[in-house]
């Protein structure tokens, strides 16, 4: 757990390989849509979220012992990721997870701005980026949104926070300050192109591809939204798809963007996704299948090159994937969906 | 100065007259050491991969194990050089 040395790659790719490989598999998700709340708290009890369950099965049931476990397995898995990596491994590992203090900061807004308790918020906080444990208790502790801001001085978020912090005192809403934090995240995600080799050169790649699906997401949300917004303002640098610009003039024209997401070299991955989003009206659907085709595109990465970073991330963006699924699955079930409703909304390779 | 080297040489090639400048047994003790040496590395990443797989699941004690010793092999195989030499 340093940042010194080299990299030992092939400990943590071992290790993450092995896990990637007991992620739920089809069959159990299935076996997951057929049960109740109760049934899928007792069915995760058996798997390696064991530890959680019985840690909190005492205080929490149904539903909330699920989301728990979850948040809690998740941050225990992605700290074991930052122990066993060395050197540079260490470093673009622990950049990646930044993700994770940005996902922070916004429910922390998120809470104050809705009123929440510290309580809530506190146990919906996922404890795995920079952010310390005691930081990150001042920040829940933090009696508004103000406090929250002068907390953030000094970390990644600042220079990006303290402009959103006016817009929010004229205009009350929460969207560009949770756009700062994104923004923030995004941009100092990618390492700046110069020197680093091969292994950079990588992980470039893979931030880059992780980008353009985001762009690309927000260009077609909002394209389909209508909304009168300018969608360069939500527009995250640093991908290799779009441009500032461009991005105004492809919102506009849809079957332009669909054509030039064809076209990209994500076009083999999606393929399927864009005929369907050209046919259906449906975005969600479409979503979907760029959650799926990022996820096969990390798969891909990380097989052509197996001692790099990419195994790593992939990983993570698996391991998300199941949490999200299993808590869509308990969600469903709670909110008393059908099977067929609950199984678009999940996302499995 | 060069006066000086080029009698040494000479010096030395008498002396040592028409043998090699490695003996045989030499040879062979290097070419031991080099493939253990290239053994040694190659064991280094496979033993880390197979503690690091080892470690999630113990079934795979065995199979790391005689993954992490394979290029052993090369280091016998250049015994064999000894006994040819």
């Amino acid at each position: 757990m340093s940042a010194s040395g080299s990299a030992n790659y092939e400990y943590v790719v071992a290790r993450v390989r092995s896990r990637r490989a007991s992620l739920f598999s089809d069959d159990e998700y299935r076996k997951l849509l057929r049960m109740g709340t109760g049934e899928i708290a007792r069915f995760m009890e058996e798997t390696e979220y064991e530890d959680a369950v019985n840690a909190l099965g005492s205080r929490f049931s149904g539903v909330d012992l699920v989301e728990y476990a979850l948040n809690r397995t998740l941050a225990e898995n992605f700290r074991d990721l930052l122990r066993w990596s060395e050197g540079r491994l260490y470093e673009q590992v622990a950049r990646y997870l930044r993700k994770f203090d940005a996902w922070n900061a916004k429910t922390v807004l998120r809470g104050l701005y809705s009123d929440a308790t510290a309580d809530e918020v506190r146990s919906d906080l996922i404890d795995a980026g920079e952010f310390s444990e005691d930081f990150l208790d001042r920040l829940v502790a933090a009696d508004s949104i103000e406090s929250v801001v002068e907390l953030l001085d000094g970390t990644l978020f600042d220079a990006y926070i303290e402009d959103a912090f006016e817009v929010y005192e004229e205009t009350g809403t929460l969207v560009p300050l949770e756009n700062a934090v994104d923004r923030a995240y995004y941009e100092n995600l990618v390492p700046p192109k110069t020197g680093g080799g091969e292994a950079a050169e990588l992980y470039r790649e893979f931030l880059e591809a992780e980008i353009d699906f985001r762009n690309a997401r927000n260009a077609l949300r909002l394209a389909r939204s209508g909304a009168d917004v300018d969608p360069a303002e939500y527009f995250i640098d640093g991908g290799a798809l779009f441009d500032r610009t461009e991005i105004s003039q492809l919102v506009g024209n849809r079957s332009e963007l669909v054509t030039r997401i064809r076209e990209s070299r994500y076009g083999d991955e999606l393929t399927v996704a864009l005929d369907e989003l050209e046919d259906a009206e449906s975005l969600i659907g479409f979503e979907h299948a760029l959650d799926r085709a990022l996820l096969e595109y990390s798969d891909h990465l990380s097989y052509v090159y197996p001692l790099s970073v990419c195994p790593v991330l992939a990983y993570v963006l698996a391991k998300e994937r199941e949490v999200d699924n299993i808590r869509a699955i308990a969600r469903g079930r709670e909110a008393g969906l059908s099977e067929a409703e609950i199984e678009e909304e999940l996302v499995i390779l | 100065m060069f006066d000086t080297l080029a009698q040494f040489v000479t010096i030395l090639a008498e002396e040592t007259g028409s043998s090699p400048a490695i003996p045989q047994g030499a040879a062979a003790a290097l070419a031991v050491g080099l493939a253990a040496l290239g053994a040694g590395y190659a064991e280094r990443g496979i033993g880390s991969a197979a503690v690091g797989a080892i470690a999630e699941d113990r079934d795979l004690f065995g199979t790391g194990l005689i993954l992490t010793v394979l290029p052993e092999t090369l280091v016998i195989l250049a015994l064999v050089v000894v006994f040819a030499a």
